[in-house]
């Protein structure tokens, strides 16, 4: 499974990504703030098994930025 | 830490919540924020509204209005309290401690011992072991715990990942000892490497009040906040909530010998839904056995959250029959305390708030 196929996952549980790509620009989503932070975390935490931190959705520019933070193993 | 204390029933309850209510919608809506943002915050945090204490009354008055209704619902003289153990983070004064006050307004015993314990939204268990180890190992026969913060007071009207957060509330929980009750099991734990997540940096002896200007700052989202303001790293909580609440509920059934089968309700701080539907899945309890309602209507008490949510959530069950009861509160420090045991029959004193 390539990481663009989680995409549809992603943008299911966090509602701020819907109609996004993998170049979408996360600061140009009006409602992309600390509440769909935690919803990528919660994301990541349930669907994929790991943890990963404020600062790590924080640093991604893009919504490919995102999906890079999946494992391969994923 | 894990413990298990016998002999010890939880006796009674009663909360006083703040007597202002703020609505989250409105109060938005006034700052200029976006219907639509304010809709969508609402419904994944679970926000609507929350109680905050009116000017003048704090976390002291609180508990002691909590307290003084339950004393009256079981028709207990104060005298016969051995302890009192004040759960806090907003003290009246940084000297005397808030449990030395409530003892000299209620007029306790001079054989009565008095103490705070500066925790936040972990501290009801932590004071419920504490006033547990009291009447198992340490001599009394009946302790006192409070629990409450006016947390609403901490936070810059600015600062949106806090400030529609926090409602106040004080508590009371009358513990005692006796002959014949299953333990109470315990388990307690702290990250103290993380404690810069949760955190209000002036006010305590290394940035003493007034020691600088309260300049503000904006950080990257625009919230708006200076020194003497509490300020939460909301992701790094989430993650160390994730990481270390299950684990620890987990811990606490396997020493009471529970399943979330088997246990009536899982009474978990009550931060927000989000974080406590994602719990509640991760801990393998169902929804219908997880209070949630608390955060909606009163917001994020603090220590005071776990007793309103038994009361609001289980109060007609806790009055008549034993329940097995499973607890979490995590939060400041950052620390957590889990607690397993079988609450009930007991008082409860009905929710209001206060001045009423």
């Amino acid at each position: 499974m390539t990481r663009m196929q989680h995409l549809p996952a992603l943008q299911a549980d966090v509602d701020v990504l819907a109609g996004a790509d993998e170049a979408t620009r996360l600061d140009g989503l009006p409602s992309w703030d600390s509440l769909a932070v935690l919803l990528v975390i919660s994301h990541f935490e349930h669907v994929h098994k790991v943890e990963i931190s404020g600062a790590q959705v924080r640093a991604c520019r893009t919504v490919g930025d995102l999906l890079a933070l999946i494992p391969l193993r994923s | 830490m894990h413990s298990s204390l016998s002999n010890i029933r939880l006796a009674g309850l009663a909360v006083s919540t703040g007597s202002v209510v703020r609505d989250f919608m409105a109060d938005g809506l006034a700052r200029g924020i976006d219907r639509g943002q304010l809709e969508r915050i609402a419904k994944t945090v679970g926000l609507r509204e929350r109680r905050i204490a009116a000017p003048g009354v704090t976390a002291l008055d609180l508990c002691e209005d909590a307290t003084r209704r339950l004393l009256a619902e079981m028709a207990l003289d104060a005298t016969s309290i051995d302890a009192v153990i004040f759960v806090t983070q907003t003290p009246d004064y940084s000297q005397p401690n808030n449990a030395s006050l409530l003892h000299g307004r209620l007029g306790l015993s001079k054989s009565a011992a008095a103490f705070d314990l500066a925790l936040g939204c972990s501290g009801w268990v932590y004071g419920l072991q504490q006033a547990a180890l009291l009447c198992a190992h340490g001599g009394a026969a009946r302790v006192l715990l409070c629990a409450g913060d006016t947390l609403s007071r901490l936070t810059h009207p600015g600062d949106r990942s806090t400030d529609p957060l926090f409602g106040d509330a004080g508590s009371a929980t009358l513990v005692e000892r006796t002959g014949h009750a299953a333990p109470f099991h315990f388990v307690l734990g702290a990250d103290g490497q993380g404690s810069s997540a949760i955190m209000v940096p002036q006010g305590g002896a290394r940035q003493a009040p007034g020691a600088a200007p309260l300049a503000e700052i904006t950080d990257s989202e625009g919230n708006v906040r200076h020194a003497a303001n509490l300020a939460m790293n909301g992701a790094e909580v989430f993650n160390f909530t994730l990481r270390e609440v299950p684990s620890a509920v987990g811990a606490v059934m396997r020493l009471a010998g529970y399943t979330a089968e088997t246990a009536d309700a899982l009474v978990l701080h009550q931060a927000n839904r989000f974080m406590l539907s994602t719990l509640a899945k991760k801990c393998g309890f169902t929804a219908e056995k997880t209070p949630m309602a608390v955060v909606e209507r009163f917001g994020n008490q603090s220590s005071a959250s776990i007793p309103c949510a038994l009361i609001d959530g289980l109060v007609d069950r806790l009055e008549r029959e034993p329940l097995k009861i499973v607890a979490c509160g995590f939060g400041v420090g950052l620390s957590w305390g889990a607690f397993a045991g079988v609450i009930g029959p007991l008082t409860v004193a009905p929710l209001r708030s206060f001045p009423a």
